[in-house]
């Protein structure tokens, strides 16, 4: 299996003026914010040193809102930047953002934990049609062939709650959902053949942890897997660290996981990380009907208890 | 009675029931197998799935988890935040690949010393049926990387260091 979607169709998705009015909107927005003063710092995206990538940028100058842009190529979820692990942006002042659909589902999820609070932060949304999964040409526009798998399956396009909502959203061709379909085959294994997928896929983790650096519900200033007295999880890359690495981290994830696939997209070793964070989600919700990121919710379903729950497979 | 295989059960329980329970069971000269191993702690919420994975990495055929019934926990709410851990971390296991015959939880108050003579007997003789636990065991034994890396490429480069 390959972390890169398969061969569809080269055509464009959408046509280059959708980008330009987005990046319009959003230089015109963080413009106004920094000059009248309601806002310290634009968190954004700029131009990458390289034709047709982007980096995350955040400015301060109004003069340099013309840098932001907007591109299929706007793949980093900047709520990482606003957690209380980042203290140097938040102690600038307020800050505004540039979130797509699953960035607002990290930053609904960051204000429950009390990382953030909601009038501290500007959010300037994008009305998103996609981004461009890993693998993915650098020159090339958005396609169904390269765009990212989390996009194919997207339900926040059109985000909710916003100050400000950048671009109107164009009219998308019905993508078939790659990602549901991998979890489906998985899950109609056998528990055996599912071990075997996991070692397969974890005994490549080199334990580079970016998928621990990238995600923005990773903050905590001690990870416990990086103790060593006790020691929880074993650090070098062998097998039995990495099972047990990942085990743990879809566990801490789960329930707060907002789904941005971000681990996904940095890990070196295409380790489709996001297939677990998928299978917990799906679970919460059947269990506890609870779903991450759609609102600011004060206690996730593993930090509350209904009396009632769920006991049939204790005895 | 002889058999070809002892499995190794460790038991994670709480000291306000289970234990005392477990305790119980002793005082009262019930017999039950030996191959339970008991790790006592405050609480089934001070346990962690991690304590499970490191369990089962260290050589456990089984995992006993038992605390309080509902309700009942000394910290009030312990066993519920618990419930929903486990219920949680049973499903991550799953679809990681590990069989949950393996894996009991259960309520054992300090009265019932017959329940967990009874929960430990039963647990004992599945894993026995089942056989050793070899997964977690194999990873940790397991030094090198996966096949897909060992290229003929990298082994040449490797040669010529």
């Amino acid at each position: 299996m390959t972390n890169t979607a398969q061969q569809l169709d080269t055509t464009p998705l959408v046509d280059t003026g959708y980008y330009a009015a987005v990046t319009e909107a959003i230089r015109a927005e963080a413009a106004r914010l920094l000059t009248d003063g309601t806002v310290a710092a634009v968190i954004g995206y700029q131009a990458g040193k390289r034709k047709g990538t982007a980096m995350p940028a955040i400015i301060t100058d109004p003069a340099r809102a013309n840098d932001l842009i907007f591109s299929p190529a706007c793949v980093n979820n900047l709520a990482l930047y606003l957690t209380k692990a980042k203290k140097d942006i938040r102690k600038t002042g307020k800050v505004a953002i540039v979130a797509k659909g699953c960035d607002m589902r990290a930053l609904a999820g960051l204000m429950g934990e009390s990382q953030l609070k909601r009038e501290d932060v500007h959010i300037i949304a994008v009305a998103c049609a996609g981004v461009k999964g890993s693998g993915a040409a650098t020159g090339e526009p958005l396609t169904t062939a390269n765009i990212a798998k989390k996009c194919r399956e997207c339900t926040v396009r059109e985000p909710k709650g916003a100050d400000s909502v950048a671009g109107s959203l164009p009219s998308l061709p019905e993508l078939s959902p790659v990602e549901a379909e991998e979890l489906a085959r998985l899950e109609a294994m056998t528990p055996r053949e599912r071990w075997s997928f996991w070692k397969e896929h974890f005994s490549r983790c080199v334990r580079c942890l970016a998928c621990r650096s990238i995600c923005p519900f990773c903050y905590c200033e001690q990870c416990m897997c990086d103790r060593n007295r006790p020691q929880a999880v074993e650090t070098s890359p062998r097998p039995a660290g990495n099972m047990a690495w990942h085990i743990v981290r879809a566990m801490h994830l789960s329930g707060r996981c907002a789904g941005c696939a971000e681990c996904e997209r940095a890990c070196p070793m295409d380790i489709p990380l996001n297939l677990l964070n998928r299978k917990m989600a799906k679970e919460l919700k059947e269990l506890y009907g609870h779903e991450a990121g759609l609102e600011p919710k004060e206690k996730g379903p593993l930090a509350e208890y209904r009396e009632d729950d769920d006991q049939s497979f204790i005895k | 009675m002889k058999h070809d295989f002892e499995p190794k059960i460790v038991a994670f329980v709480c000291t306000w029931c289970t234990y005392a329970g477990a305790d119980l069971a002793g005082t009262s000269r019930m017999q039950y197998p030996s191959n339970v191993r008991v790790v006592k702690f405050p609480c089934t919420g001070r346990i962690d799935p991690v304590f499970i994975l490191k369990a089962f990495q260290k050589g456990a055929d089984g995992v006993l988890v038992s605390g309080c019934h509902p309700g009942d926990c000394h910290y009030m709410a312990g066993n519920f935040h618990a419930r929903r851990r486990f219920a949680a971390f049973r499903k991550l296991l799953e679809f990681v690949g590990v069989d949950l015959s393996r894996l009991q939880f259960s309520w054992v108050s300090a009265a019932e010393g017959g329940k967990w003579v009874e929960v430990v007997t039963e647990l004992t003789e599945r894993v026995r049926a089942m056989g050793p636990m070899l997964e977690f065991k194999e990873l940790e034994i397991e030094e090198c990387w996966s096949g897909k890396i060992d290229t003929p490429e990298l082994k040449e480069a490797y040669n010529n260091i």
